[in-house]
């Protein structure tokens, strides 16, 4: 399957990766020029965290080989898909118990901030042909997708 | 191989799927008093009305055909005998095994006051058949009485708000979610709650409840005196492992059906599973349980060690809470307390490690508590406000690009 290995080391923590996903998962249509990052409806399914010291420590979704997320999801919304390997989210089948949210050993998961229903998670841009917006957009080269 | 499952939730689900991938050939029975797959903790969208049946389903598309499973649906399991390897089940049938999963769950328990026992306008929600007869009854009724304000008292109540009913839920704790939350936390979903119409009991026990001629109990008295009219009555007082049916048969049990790490009951080729093991009532561990039983049933030689289960996230009119471990404070432990408008934030903290934390009102990647908290991971080094760690302060890239927890 395919991941997006992290360099933490070439992070400089610009966000562009952030930026390019809420881009990529934005409701309407537009282009990052018109994208209103203030507006809760837009998030990031990846976050740049900050480690004790100030070192940057990018976050993002693993689409584990044996996924917590998954095998906590008591509604069957979440899954791994068998054919790419990724962890894919089913909105419609969604409960919103969010132990998913508990169950993510990195805390990589969150529920939507409008309505605390859906999870806010990494479809690996499927829509877009699989091809993640946060990869193309990171300046460092310190996110790569990879065949693993 | 003939494998039994008695069973339909998630342990016994899971158990089936890891048997079919280790074993191609064998033959998989599960039998269900369930006639239809379901989500018990989906059971108050069920109520409300906004899912039906098929809506409560968690398993995949097809799945008794797609992992090639015979499914005997609407039938109980009425007695076991461990010499012949056999299950009866209430209708005459005997089903003889080679490897045997018990993962029947657990029954509602009605606590022995009045006469809740008998009535018949006394429901517990433990299964889809108990939601289908709730949602029938409250046809009629205008007053439904909750006993009990833990998880499911309040998805019973959140559910029948839906339809409109005029609700009151009696609870013997001077706080609603008493083993979940604190009373601050509490608070904040009581007030919910109150706004939404249903009123509240606290510090209260149901002491007389008599049936009518009909059978139906009109009135309940509490321990002050004071008397509750209801037309029904929902009791939510905690599940009893489902045991009864193996009275007689050898199995050794406790409060639930005793096993050892692998699963493994007191005889040879019975495994137990989920609620009636009396270990954990969280789905994931139930679910962890009946994978680790089903492997094991393969010959395999999996154990049951992710045992943590104070945990439990809550989500009632889009105000969402977690919490992990510790929810009272005991001498000597460092209480962090962090509140604004929309959210509030507490931290119980022992000898350097977080022993409970409590998030409300925003959850985000928060994870990680449950790791750091149930493998007792020290935070005394991190400089910084115990409400700012996160995994950036135990980020390691192992092989493969995986997560790993440097510590």
């Amino acid at each position: 399957m395919k991941r997006i290995m992290i360099d933490p080391q070439k992070c400089d923590g610009c966000k562009n990766c952030s930026a390019a996903c809420m881009q990529a998962h934005r409701a309407g249509a537009g282009t990052i020029y018109d994208l209103d990052l203030t507006d809760p409806a837009n998030e990031s399914r990846n976050y740049i965290l900050k480690d004790g010291k100030g070192s940057y420590k990018p976050l993002f979704c693993r689409h584990c080989d044996d996924p917590e997320c998954v095998k906590s999801c008591m509604s069957g919304a979440l899954y791994k898909d068998p054919e790419s390997g990724h962890v894919f989210y089913d909105e419609e089948r969604c409960g919103s118990c969010f132990m998913c949210v508990m169950n993510c050993p990195f805390g990589v998961l969150k529920p939507d901030r409008v309505e605390k229903r859906r999870v806010i998670k990494c479809d690996f841009c499927v829509d877009a042909g699989g091809d993640p917006s946060c990869v193309a957009a990171c300046p460092k080269k310190a996110i790569q997708v990879e065949e693993v | 191989m003939r494998y039994v499952i008695i069973g339909a939730g998630v342990a016994g689900v899971e158990a089936a799927k890891v048997i079919r991938a280790q074993d191609i050939e064998g033959q998989i029975v599960m039998v269900s008093a369930d006639t239809d797959v379901h989500s018990r903790c989906m059971l108050h969208k069920f109520i409300a009305g906004e899912r039906d049946e098929r809506g409560l389903d968690f398993t995949e598309k097809d799945f008794f055909e797609r992992y090639q499973i015979q499914w005997i649906k609407g039938v109980r399991a009425a007695g076991l005998d461990t010499e012949k390897k056999q299950v009866r089940l209430e209708d005459g049938r005997s089903i003889s095994f080679d490897k045997l999963l018990l993962a029947n769950g657990a029954d509602s328990f009605i606590p022995p006051v009045g006469e809740l026992r008998k009535a018949s306008n006394v429901y517990g929600l433990r299964n889809l058949t108990d939601a289908q007869a709730i949602v029938a009854a409250a046809e009629d009724a205008k007053n439904v009485l909750v006993i009990g304000s833990g998880l499911v008292g309040l998805d019973a109540a959140y559910g029948l708000l839906e339809r409109g009913k005029k609700l009151t839920v009696v609870e013997m704790a001077d706080q609603i979610l008493p083993v979940q939350l604190d009373k601050n936390g509490a608070k904040a979903y009581q007030e919910r709650f109150e706004q939404a119409g249903v009123k509240f009991v606290l510090g209260r026990k149901a002491s007389e409840a008599g049936c009518e001629a009909d059978g139906k109990i009109a009135k309940v008295t509490l321990d002050n005196g004071e008397s509750l009219p209801c037309d029904m009555i929902i009791v939510a007082a905690g599940v009893r492992p489902s045991l009864s049916w193996l009275e007689g048969s050898k199995i050794a049990c406790g409060r639930g059906i005793e096993v050892d790490a692998g699963m493994k009951t007191s005889a040879e080729d019975i495994y137990a599973a989920g609620d009636i093991t009396g270990l954990s009532g969280i789905w994931p561990n139930a679910a962890d349980q009946g994978r680790i039983a089903g492997r094991n049933m393969c010959g395999g030689q999996a154990a049951y060690t992710d045992t943590y289960a104070v945990k439990n996230t809550i989500n009632f009119f889009g105000l969402v809470t977690l919490c992990v471990g510790k929810i009272r404070p005991e001498d000597g432990d460092l209480v962090y307390v962090r509140e604004d408008q929309k959210k509030y934030e507490r931290a119980i903290v022992k000898d350097g490690k977080v022993e409970g934390i409590l998030l409300q009102g925003d959850i985000s990647n928060s994870g990680f508590w449950q790791y750091l908290i149930k493998n007792k991971i020290d935070i005394s080094s991190i400089e910084k406000d115990v409400f700012s760690i996160s995994y950036a302060d135990f980020y390691q890239i192992g092989e493969k690009g995986k997560y790993q927890w440097k510590v």
